[in-house]
């Protein structure tokens, strides 16, 4: 394993794939800190830049952008008490009063150092806890996958922030789209209604980049303005004079911290859907809990920082794992990663490591090195980044939507799936204003036809529906694809016995 | 009854699902597969339309409660009010471009998207304004057209009126 994860590296290392690591790291590091541009919008457009690569080459890409990504959100977390990216909103609790505290280069480095080890921790339950979670997805058969979509499906809209019913409203719509088109089995055309247009179903890439990146700029337009004026204030910050050895040293004298960060990310990475923004408030919120010190959190408190930081990048690696070893992504970013491995013909799930040893390899050695490169880029362009968190929308809106439109473009060199991107950007913009998250909708358009055919091999197999629920693992997982509902709804219950009003969701 | 957004997203939803129904009803079963192509559409149906349902009679509760407003309200807590219209002109632009890339070609639509684009969301000022405005819309167009076509060999959309 070693000598394959050495040879993954050297691979990597090669300028065929260290430069779009690099690159893709200091999109991602740029991407990320952009204040509502998040990391899904940046992997999205890099997407149409990796049609023409190399599949590891372009897989090199995407990860630098994930790991540079759930960096970056720290610097305006910090500078302007705005996350970058959803996963950096438990650093902005501590890391931008110790900003304001006159250390804003103490609160940034802390986080990046700690995002680094965090990161790296998480590269190790990678490389050697991928295997063994694909030997038990080997066990699998199609009543246990046909579960564990249930599950995560369950999951993702129980933790829809609007309400439950809106989260499994938009899996069911997530899950229609995928219904379009023609049958699995048979080929029957459904939903076509004799439209050629639609006769062939929605590609699942255009409907994402879609939703999620017309909903995304829309509704930046939509604040036009109030963006400009709080990112002024990031080109005029000035780094104190601070140690890097101290701040390590300020990481590694509570290696506790650090390790429990990192496994409450790893964690949340692994189960699929749920997110950065969710292990990073989980570890914050633990890292409070055993602290001796719980009450400086939230004036500046440096734990605060690095359990954030720590757990947002090993929530990365997590998300990895789930996608290596079960085909399901851990999020919206490991989903544009699904669909670009499908792109170059790679079939993720419990064989892709076994079947595609130098591609996973490569994946973890790509992931390891965006690190040092993170590093690198932020020790490098810290003054650049801090300038490049003031371009204007007006300037960085229509670039990203050229890039939109090349990427579903260049699927398949057809308008088709332009036209289709425009349609699903309505249907998306019009969904979040009418308070439906997006996560659910998108986890039910990459599982739908996964859930069918196994349904069908299921059936096929054994006619018999109870096995669903008498096979041990499957049962195991419906019963807590059950739970997680249940769970859901008594959270729901006791928030809307606590608030009043209703929010907007988060995307 | 009284319904607000909620409760309307929900009919909207419910009644997609008892339109689409009986096409999934009525799709032709197979001789090899013991379930025919239309029973798993009609599970995503239901599901649809039971959920929706109960968003319907969860907004239809919610009305009656003076105390619980169902509606978002149209500017944020502490923020600015939304420009709505300024999205609308946004999406029509996009809609103009993507009608446009097969007749004008991928370069040209995309600096007239670009500069347009930009006009939209900020209108220039000065004459160094006008001249980024410009240089970003031909830059993108440039740019991106040499990384896609020449670099990544990605084929762009050629214009049926300019050819380009």
């Amino acid at each position: 394993m070693l000598e394959l994860l050495g040879q993954g590296i050297v691979t990597v290392l090669q300028w065929k794939y260290m430069l779009p690591l690099l690159l893709g790291t200091f999109a991602g590091v740029i991407g990320g800190s952009l204040p509502g541009f998040t990391i899904t919008l940046t992997v999205i457009v890099i997407l149409p830049f990796t049609y023409g690569l190399d599949p590891l080459a372009g897989l090199a890409a995407m990860t630098g952008v994930y790991v540079g990504g759930s960096t970056g959100g720290l610097i305006t977390a910090c500078l302007l008490g705005i996350p970058g990216t959803p996963s950096a909103i438990a650093t902005t609790f501590d890391g931008f009063p110790m900003a304001r505290n006159g250390e804003p280069g103490r609160a940034i480095w802390l986080g990046v150092w700690a995002s680094v080890w965090g990161g790296l921790l998480g590269a190790l339950c990678l490389v050697f806890v991928t295997g063994p979670l694909a030997a038990l997805a080997l066990q699998f058969g199609p009543w246990e996958y046909f579960s564990l979509f249930v599950l995560a499906m369950a999951m993702v809209a129980g933790l829809a922030e609007s309400s439950l019913l809106k989260g499994l409203v938009s899996t069911a719509l997530g899950l229609l789209i995928t219904v379009v088109g023609t049958d699995p089995i048979g080929s029957v055309p459904r939903f076509a209604f004799g439209s050629e247009f639609i006769g062939g179903g929605f590609q699942f890439l255009p409907v994402l980049i879609g939703i999620f990146a017309f909903a995304q700029i829309m509704t930046d337009i939509e604040k036009q303005g109030d963006r400009r004026t709080k990112t002024a204030s990031a080109v005029r910050a000035t780094f104190e004079r601070f140690s890097h050895l101290k701040l390590n040293w300020e990481i590694f004298r509570q290696p506790f911290l650090l390790l429990w960060a990192t496994v409450v990310g790893l964690i949340i990475g692994i189960l699929p859907a749920i997110g950065g923004s969710a292990s990073s408030v989980m570890a914050y919120d633990q890292a409070k809990k055993f602290s001796r010190t719980p009450e400086r959190f939230g004036k500046g408190h440096p734990e605060g920082i690095i359990a954030s930081e720590a757990s947002n990048n090993a929530n990365v690696s997590g998300s990895l794992m789930t996608i290596m070893a079960f085909g399901i992504p851990g999020d919206a970013v490991t989903a544009v990663m699904l669909g670009a491995m499908t792109i170059h013909g790679i079939q993720s799930g419990p064989l892709f490591v076994s079947q595609n040893p130098g591609l996973a390899y490569g994946i973890y050695g790509a992931y390891i090195l965006a690190h040092p490169l993170m590093l690198l880029i932020c020790f490098a362009c810290m003054p650049l980044m801090l300038r490049l968190t003031a371009v204007r929308l007006a300037v960085l809106a229509p670039v990203v939507m050229v890039l939109c439109v090349i990427g579903a473009y260049a699927l398949n060199n057809t308008m088709s799936s332009v036209y289709v991107l425009l349609i699903f950007g309505v249907v998306g913009y019009v969904l979040v204003k009418m308070g439906f998250p997006l996560a659910p909708l998108i986890l039910g358009l990459i599982l739908g036809d996964q859930i069918e055919i196994n349904l069908i091999r299921a059936i096929m197999t054994d006619d018999n529906l109870w096995l669903f629920l008498t096979r041990p693992i499957s049962g195991g997982l419906l019963a807590a694809a059950a739970l997680s509902v249940a769970l859901a709804i008594w959270q729901h219950m006791r928030h809307q016995k606590r608030t009043t009003g209703d929010e907007e969701p988060d995307m | 009854m009284k319904l607000g957004r909620d409760g309307i997203a929900g009919l909207f939803g419910l009644a997609v699902s008892l339109l689409l129904l009986p096409h999934a009803l009525g799709l032709p079963r197979l001789p090899i597969v013991p379930i025919g192509p239309g029973f798993y559409p009609t599970l995503v149906l239901a599901f649809l339309g039971v959920t929706c349902a109960l968003l319907v009679l969860q907004d239809a509760f919610a009305q009656r409660r003076p105390a619980m407003p169902a509606t978002a309200p149209e500017t944020t807590p502490d923020g600015p009010p939304r420009a709505y219209g300024l999205v609308a002109v946004a999406f029509v632009t996009v809609a103009a471009y993507v009608a446009l890339l097969p007749l004008l070609g991928f370069r040209i639509a995309t600096t007239l998207f670009v500069a347009a684009f930009q006009l939209v969301l900020e209108r220039p000022s000065t004459l160094r304004q006008w001249v980024a405005l410009v240089a970003i819309a031909v830059g993108t167009s440039v740019v991106t057209y040499l990384v896609f076509e020449r670099y990544l060999t990605v084929l762009l959309p050629r214009g049926s009126l300019t050819g380009w």
